[in-house]
């Protein structure tokens, strides 16, 4: 390569390099400004509507959406609020808890797949859906960091925390979802035809029978963040209870057993509710064979009322 | 290592510094070091497997040497088929022995005989199809005297096991790449322009657009029996974009590469949806292996030299074996199959007409047919395709299940814009490869800062490219 050739390919380089960076920031700064408006929709406005109004709940559910559509916490206190997302796990959950207030009183509950408990792969790459904030939060950045999610391209490009988002935020800061002064994170599942049918047709075709796994130890990871979890909520005034929603049919019980036995050994609160249902299976109470429908969901938001209805 | 990594993102400009101002003095040098990122890039994924393209160069190289140096038919035959069988022996153990040997299974369970089931527990390696297409047509082109083998052994390894093409192709013959390895490369900057503008562009094709559509296709394929004829439609129209982009950008990475370190390769797509036959599909879609097909085996069938009905017998073995080619299942044959029938009708529909296209409508007519293939490309077994045609056909007005509503609204967004994109060469009959250095120094910089912004905030989480399992 002679000089000239290598000026203009550095020259082209760095050029690139300078305008997505500064383009990077523009971006970032302005989803940041527009963001802060967004209130409604899961990937961020229900984050922002949980930071506004943490320091005044006093219930709070947490977990996957198996907590956003099943826990109604107005059920259980008005200033309840469900905070749960779709497809994340615990080491998210233990991240927003950390950010609740410090000496306050308050429930917490968290909603957990026992199987999750026992994967050996889990990584807890869920706490990177907080990306958002990640320049913005000493906690989460710290949660992110120390999960070894490095992400040298994410330290350069700020907005890549805004990756899949941008269109939900534009569309949510000009037509918000839902008002979010009337909304408390629990978004129950209305069947819809082509659902019911999808459910019909997987329940035919579907094998009732799973395998279940070869061993039950807990992955390293989901026991750091249950322990984290507790030491956070007994220094900090709060009750912590897991609970494990109901499920369609769940033939692998042998996981169930080992995390309530590893719950009680590391004494931590858990119910176990997978099978509420087993008596009376009604498939009116199903969206699916993990998620109630909004029947099922009441019911189920009922019988958490009874269990936590003793004043703290 | 998959160019959608941070590996190859870490990988490539080490390699590309590295050729450019260390290894630049010789030739020699510039092949040893590509030779050895080569074996790098390959053994990242499973380094045990490259001692098969170990075996296959040093049998290609020697075999090749053989043909050349003698006159006599009957040797230059001997070793053509020594390298041919050494080849697709390869190929046929670690690719298709299962395949045929649960075939042969389920035949004679059919007629109620119980044999012992023969499958092995065999893992197919990365490329292995490509990279022995690439060595046969080295051969056969020796044998044909169409081109005259190299002694330079460096030259010859680095050529078989060139990194951008080695996993996923463009098939590369020997005729043009080989050539480009022996002659010491000069860095153009005008291919520099071109070969980064093109790896932005399959970038983009390859994660933004086809992963994010690729999580509709997946959830819908996944699980076909329990979806309605609305979601089954809407999924294989996203698999025909997602497979086009996700293969069209892994060329598009490869050919950039390529050219970023001074070599040049063929078109493997040009614009394939904007066709009018499926004769003509076949010249835009991945051109590398429909021609080596046409040139290597539907020629060397007879072509269209011997009457009309083994004409038609030679497409159709052709298509067969191509669809074959693609991965040892039923379903690839029905693939073939169809566009054999397809080609077929339209060479007869031609020659009777005397035209070569069917106006406007066979855009759609087009379109339609390679959809309906695709069904069976990316169903899991014939009978989920035939469930799913079956579905599509008695369709059911059900509202379509959408999941993720988000992800289906950036699929659809991005993919307009990779369909106008695509439009605007068509419509100015650009040409991807060279769009590059067409733009001044102010317009490249733009360009390129507007696409890496919107791989940035709206790539998907990637799976491995699709190319990558045949």
């Amino acid at each position: 390569m002679d000089k000239t050739n290598l000026k203009t390919t550095l020259k082209l380089i760095v050029c690139i390099l300078l305008a997505t960076f500064i383009l990077d920031k523009v971006i970032y700064f302005t989803f940041n400004f527009l963001s802060d408006k967004v209130l409604s929709g899961q990937a961020i406005g229900k984050l922002n509507h949980y930071i506004i109004t943490k320091d005044t709940i006093d219930v709070v559910a947490f977990g996957n959406s198996r907590t956003n559509r099943h826990i109604n916490t107005q059920k259980i206190s008005s200033s309840g609020f469900n905070m749960g997302v779709d497809g994340t796990s615990i080491a998210y959950s233990a991240t927003l808890i950390k950010m609740l207030p410090k000496n306050k009183e308050q429930i917490i509950i968290v909603n957990v797949d026992t199987k999750n408990a026992f994967k050996d792969s889990y990584s807890g790459d869920d706490v990177n859906r907080l990306n958002v904030r990640y320049h913005r939060d000493k906690i989460i950045k710290r949660e992110i960091d120390n999960v070894n999610l490095d992400d040298y391209i994410q330290k350069f490009y700020w907005s890549k925390g805004y990756n899949g988002k941008v269109l939900g935020i534009l569309k949510n800061v000009f037509i918000p979802k839902y008002d979010y002064r009337t909304y408390y994170g629990y978004d129950p599942i209305y069947v819809n035809d082509t659902q019911k049918q999808i459910f019909q047709n997987y329940l035919k075709y579907s094998d009732p029978e799973v395998d279940c796994l070869d061993s039950y130890t807990m992955n390293s990871l989901y026991r750091y963040y249950l322990k984290e979890m507790k030491v956070f909520c007994e220094e900090n005034k709060k009750k912590l209870i897991l609970i494990t929603a109901p499920l369609y049919r769940d033939s692998c019980k042998e996981d169930n057993s080992k995390f309530t036995k590893i719950l009680k050994e590391i004494d931590i609160e858990y119910y176990d509710y997978s099978d509420l249902f087993i008596e009376n299976n009604l498939m009116k109470y199903w969206k699916d064979e993990i998620h109630l429908s909004n029947e099922g969901a009441e019911v189920f938001s009922d019988t958490l009322q009874e269990l936590l209805v003793t004043p703290l | 290592m998959l160019f959608n990594s941070i590996e190859f993102l870490l990988f490539f400009p080490i390699v590309f510094l590295l050729y450019w101002f260390v290894f630049n003095k010789r030739l020699k040098y510039q092949n040893i070091l590509l030779l050895l990122a080569s074996y790098i890039f390959y053994g990242w994924w499973d380094w045990r497997f490259l001692s098969l393209i170990l075996f296959s160069s040093f049998v290609d190289y020697f075999t090749g040497l053989k043909i050349h140096s003698s006159e006599n038919k009957k040797v230059r035959k001997r070793w053509l088929i020594l390298s041919l069988f050494s080849n697709l022996g390869l190929l046929g153990v670690f690719k298709y022995y299962n395949f045929f040997a649960s075939s042969f299974y389920d035949l004679m369970l059919g007629f109620g005989w119980q044999v012992d089931d023969l499958t092995l527990h065999i893992i197919l390696p990365v490329g292995i199809s490509f990279y022995t297409f690439q060595t046969l047509s080295y051969t056969i082109d020796i044998y044909r005297k169409e081109f005259k083998p190299t002694k330079d052994i460096i030259s010859f390894f680095t050529y078989i096991s060139f990194f951008p093409q080695l996993v996923a192709g463009p098939i590369e013959r020997a005729s043009n790449l080989l050539p480009q390895m022996e002659v010491k490369r000069v860095f153009k900057q005008k291919w520099f322009n071109e070969g980064a503008f093109q790896i932005l562009i399959g970038l983009f094709r390859k994660i933004v657009i086809a992963d994010n559509l690729g999580a509709y296709v997946d959830t819908i394929y996944n699980n076909s029996e329990i979806h309605n004829s609305s979601s089954l439609i809407i999924a294989t129209i996203f698999y025909a974009f997602q497979i086009y982009y996700d293969f069209a950008g892994y060329s598009d990475i490869a050919i950039g590469s390529a050219k970023l370190l001074g070599f040049k390769f063929n078109q493997n797509f040009n614009l394939p949806y904007f066709s009018k036959s499926i004769t003509e599909f076949w010249r835009r879609w991945h051109m590398s292996l429909s021609f080596w097909l046409r040139d290597y085996l539907y020629i060397s069938l007879g072509g269209n030299r011997k009457g009309i009905i083994i004409t038609y017998r030679n497409l159709m073995i052709t298509m067969l074996l191509g669809g074959l080619w693609h991965g040892s299942s039923w379903n690839f044959v029905v693939w073939g199959a169809i566009h054999g029938v397809v080609l077929s009708c339209e060479k007869f529909i031609f020659s009777y007409k005397k035209t070569s296209t069917f106006g406007f409508i066979g855009y759609i007519t087009t379109f339609l047919i390679v959809l309906l293939s695709w069904v069976f490309f990316r169903a899991k077994d014939l009978n989920t395709s035939i469930l799913i045609i079956k579905k599509i056909i008695h369709f059911d007005f059900l509202m379509p299940f959408i999941g993720d509503a988000n992800n289906v609204t950036i699929s659809i967004v991005m993919l307009m814009i990779g369909i106008f994109f695509d439009f605007f060469l068509y419509k100015n009959k650009y040409n991807l490869e060279d769009l590059g250095s067409t733009f001044g120094e102010f317009k490249f910089v733009s360009l390129s800062t507007l696409i890496i912004v919107l791989l940035i905030l709206f790539y998907s989480t990637s799976n491995n490219f699709i190319y990558f399992q045949f």
